[in-house]
């Protein structure tokens, strides 16, 4: 099993959640952080005053799946995603050891 | 017989006839006669119990006694809920022999799955007040008699009881105030909760307890003794407890049997499943679970109300800080209404049967964050019935709601006329949303509710200290029209109520209808809608690149004018807000905030974009509908005026400018002023000339006046339509309406070169000494050449003062710079002033700002 962590553009998440849910994936935790990458922040003034926005807002999508649907839920999700332009966001992947539903103690893939 | 035997029999006995109160209540819905036999059902297996392990004798032994507590002691033992029972001592001498058959009475009962919380006191332990056990005592005052020694019962019910009561009488309803207080702020204050807890949530059957409790406790420390229960209430409140409590209880035993536990949660699957089953409503019409529910929040409503009112009168009776607090609002009573522990009483009851006292009624309420008393609540209800025949409207009702919802405790006040069905008798529109569930999974209320709450956010705004929220503080105050805001606020949603797909376009629908009985004039009207119509607008745009420009500019050209644009950023402020107390989150309040920036800074910084003969503009065709034979003047007049004239005068006004500008021949000089509601509104019509815009500044400046904003444009034939907005700071005009004339005639005579402007500042600085200033504000002076393609933008920030914008647009003038357009506006002491300047029709270059900006230095900071 692999988590899959994206970090999007707040525009992006209804494709991407539509892209997923087309190849078949159902369940994600959706997170509204702020960071920057290489993009950095957004300076404006308002009345007088700098307005810096160091960390931009971004949506983390998080979803853990079986390896063999890895690759193609992480195409959906760059085609999904990207504009082409800086700030389009990142994917990251990790191992994960075990999943637990809680409801009934199913473990291993069965759980997701 | 054996324990095991016993224990069998019991178990067999209390599951059998479990079942069978559950067949009876499935078939009757009838939730007082289940507690009753449940009761009766467990008092039946303790008497067994008893006579197997304590005692041969139901009243024996001497010196000891069994007492039921808390629901069990008033007899309501719903199907899941805990048997609070109390083993009580004469002395503690006695307990250690009691201790073993204690211990196996109680193992008996938790083996029967019965859910027992068993006390253990003596008599002198019961007489002792804890602070930190409160609901102990509290549980005393439902005690009853089950088995034992009667007389030691009877010891702690007349006379140890009443001793405490009376002692601890403060002390107790302080401690109940404070617990039932913050489990009302748990539930943020409010009845109308989509899935209500019918137990603890405000109106549940808590409330309905702790009603009797502040009643009881308050007619003890009269009596000095028990009061007869009936007595407790007056009738018309006794009737209205009682209709809410057989409600409540056939609610939380469906709820209880339903769901096999102590669940007291109303889901919305309940929800659908009571209404079905017509739980608590036997004889009513079969409806669905919307209508279900508004039968739940008007009985949650009417114990709310009552459990509300004793928690502000009855803690004033003992508390001395109260009573100082509530002496100090009743110096807020009035020929009208007098303030009695914090509730208001009406002087003149007959008064109201006019309807404005009616209406200043609730304005009193929403100024001062008082509650209206029982008796005045009383009256309200008889006097609506007359009302309904002609109930009021036009102005006159939209003069006293305005003002309404811009008091303090708005939405208390209208809660109290919602709840008195007066708020619907007014805006019947309203009466589709009252009480309404609409079921998604963020909103946490009903829809009228969510309006409220929405209202009262905004008011919050002015106390909060959060970091957000002082910058939505910060721009509410800044507002012109702050009631059209709330307004919309209270109307945004009504369209939910409708059977329509589209709440936006229902609620557009069911909003006009309102502002016909208010009678709300073409502008107010316009402004309203703008925002119901637009209020998901800003949601919409946050799920776009808010950081993109393109983005900005299609939002941006949506809200049209900074000042619609500020009030739709509040607005979704207090929408979302309302939605639940963890909606706002700070990632969306920055988000909105950050979009609001970019469409203000985006709109102040293309606002000379020409108008043209082809423009397409809804509002321009609303102005050539208006007169249609004013087709070639009207096109003359426009050719070169800035899209932004068009979106910051109604028809109305642009038509008047355009007669304004048809008599220039006769009167080269055209003025107009009126009174608004805060601040008075000059708008001159002339042929451009230099010095312009700052002589009529100057002029303000020498009568005393404070220009607040002002707006400046000018079109192709050199006609200027300048508006400044200033108010009054002397009350010249407004004491003397002669003046009025004189104040015309004076800018007419400095225009036309007749008068010494220069002579009547001087006159004016001499009259006015300097006062300091508390905020000291940097002087500013930024270009941008980038946001218009014809003019540059001068943007000056600088301490407010007396002749300032005279200063600002007379250097600019000497520099030989032609303004274009003027957008001016204060913030507190900060005056923030921007130009779109041309010299000799051409942009400025660099040189040219490079002395403009010298000048206006020099000019500002030379005082």
């Amino acid at each position: 099993m692999i988590k899959i962590e994206a970090i999007i553009q707040t525009s992006k998440l209804e494709a991407v959640k539509d892209a997923l849910h087309e190849i078949g994936v159902e369940g994600m935790t959706v997170l509204e952080v702020r960071g920057h990458g290489r993009q950095k922040g957004h300076t404006e003034f308002y009345r007088g005053r700098e307005y810096t926005v160091d960390l931009i807002p971004k949506i983390k999508l998080e979803t853990v799946l079986p390896d063999a649907i890895v690759e193609k839920a992480v195409q959906a999700i760059v085609a999904a995603a990207r504009t082409g332009k800086i700030g389009d966001g990142k994917i990251f992947l990790s191992k994960v050891e075990e999943a637990i539903r809680i409801r009934n103690d199913e473990r291993g893939e069965g759980a997701l | 017989m054996s324990t095991a035997s016993l224990n069998g029999q019991l178990r067999d006995l209390y599951t059998e006839e479990s079942t069978r109160i559950q067949q009876q209540f499935t078939a009757t819905g009838d939730g007082r006669a289940a507690v009753q036999q449940r009761t009766r059902l467990v008092e039946n297996i303790l008497r067994r119990l008893w006579l197997e392990i304590i005692s041969p004798e139901e009243h024996g032994p001497t010196g000891f006694a069994l007492v039921a507590l808390g629901g069990f002691g008033r007899g309501w033992l719903f199907p899941h809920s805990d048997v609070d029972i109390l083993f009580l001592h004469a002395s503690a001498d006695a307990e250690p022999a009691f201790k073993d058959s204690i211990r196996r009475f109680s193992q008996e009962l938790w083996d029967l799955r019965m859910k027992v919380s068993p006390a253990t006191r003596t008599l002198s332990e019961c007489d002792r007040f804890e602070a930190a056990n409160v609901e102990f005592t509290i549980s005393l005052l439902d005690c009853r008699y089950l088995l034992g020694d009667r007389d030691l019962f009877d010891r702690l019910h007349d006379k140890i009881i009443p001793k405490l009561v009376l002692r601890e009488a403060q002390s107790l309803v302080q401690s109940l105030a404070e617990v039932t207080r913050s489990r009302h702020a748990k539930y943020g204050d409010t009845v109308f909760h989509l899935e209500p807890n019918v137990k603890d949530g405000p109106g549940g059957l808590r409330d309905y307890n702790v009603a009797c409790w502040l009643a009881l406790i308050s007619a003890m420390d009269k009596l000095r003794d028990w009061p007869e229960p009936r007595t407790l209430f007056p009738v018309s409140t006794r009737k209205q407890l009682d209709s809410a409590l057989e409600f409540l209880m056939a609610v939380r035993c469906f709820l209880h049997l339903r769901q096999g536990r102590d669940d007291n949660l109303l889901l919305w699957e309940s929800q659908d499943e009571a209404a079905a089953r017509q739980i608590g409503l036997p004889d009513a019409d079969p409806t669905d679970a919307a209508g279900w529910m508004r039968s739940y929040f008007g009985q949650a409503r009417s114990v709310y109300r009552v459990c509300e009112q004793l928690l502000e009168e009855i803690p004033a009776a003992w508390s001395s800080l109260y009573r100082q607090f509530q002496h100090w609002r009743s110096r807020l009573s009035n020929a009208d209404f007098s303030v009695v522990d914090g509730l208001i009483y009406l002087q003149q009851p007959n008064a109201l049967h006019d309807p404005e006292m009616l209406l200043r009624t609730f304005h009193f309420m929403a100024m001062h964050g008082l509650r209206l008393s029982t008796t005045t609540e009383y009256r309200i209800e008889q006097v609506l019935p007359s009302l309904a025949a002609t109930p009021p409207r036009g102005a006159e009702l939209w003069l006293y709601l305005g003002e309404i919802l811009t008091q303090p405790y708005a939405a208390d006040a209208l809660r109290a006329m919602h709840a008195l069905k007066l708020l619907t008798l007014l805006l019947p529109e309203l009466k589709s949303i009252d009480a309404l569930v609409v079921r998604d999974f963020y909103h946490r209320f009903t829809v009228d509710e969510h309006s409220f709450v929405a209202i009262e956010s905004l008011h919050r705004l002015r106390q909060s200290d959060a970091q957000w929220d002082k910058r939505y503080a910060e721009l509410f105050s800044e507002l012109e029209r702050p009631e059209l805001l709330y307004l919309a606020l209270l109307l945004h949603d009504i369209g939910k109520g409708t059977p329509s797909a589209n709440h936006v376009e229902a609620s557009l629908q069911a909003a006009q209808g309102c502002m016909d009985r208010l009678d709300l004039d073409p502008s107010e009207r316009e402004i309203v809608l703008f925002l119901i119509g637009n209020h998901l607008e800003i949601s919409a745009t946050l799920r776009r690149d808010i950081f993109d420009p393109e983005t900005v500019r299609t939002f941006a050209e949506k809200m049209e004018t900074p000042e619609r644009l500020k009030m739709l950023t509040l607005l979704t402020y207090a929408d979302i807000k309302a939605v639940n107390p963890d909606a706002l989150t700070p990632w969306k309040a920055e988000n909105v905030f950050q979009l609001y920036i970019g469409a203000f800074n985006y709109l102040n910084h293309s606002v000379d974009e020409r108008l043209r003969d082809d423009t397409e503009d809804d509002h321009l065709a609303q102005i050539r509908a208006l007169v249609p034979t004013a087709g070639k003047k009207l096109k003359v007049f426009l050719e070169g005026l800035p899209k932004r004239y068009l979106a910051a005068y109604s028809a109305t006004e642009v038509l008047s400018h355009v007669e304004m500008a048809g008599r220039l021949g006769k009167d080269p000089v055209q003025l107009l002023l009126e009174r608004g509601r805060h601040w008075f509104e000059l708008t001159l019509v002339t042929p451009d000339r230099p010095f312009l815009f700052a002589s009529v500044a100057g002029v303000l400046a020498a009568w005393g006046m404070n220009i607040v904003k002002a707006n400046a444009f000018s079109n192709q034939a050199g006609v200027v339509v300048d508006t400044f907005y200033f108010t009054d700071r002397f009350r010249t005009l407004e004491l003397n309406l002669q003046e009025w004339e004189r104040f015309k005639r004076s800018i007419i005579g400095v225009l036309l070169g007749e008068s010494d402007l220069d002579r009547m500042l001087r006159d004016r600085m001499r009259a006015e000494k300097n006062g300091g200033t508390k905020v000291k504000v940097e002087t500013k002076i930024d270009f941008d050449d980038s946001c218009s393609s014809r003019s540059t933008l001068v943007q000056v920030i600088a301490q407010d003062r007396l002749g300032l914008l005279h200063r600002i647009s007379s250097s600019l003038s000497h520099q030989r710079c032609n303004i274009e357009i003027a957008l001016i506006d204060t913030e507190g002491q900060m005056a923030i002033d921007v130009f779109y300047l041309t010299s000799d029709g051409q942009k400025l270059d660099s040189n040219q700002q490079a002395r403009v900006k010298d000048a206006l230095l020099d000019g500002l900071q030379g005082e």
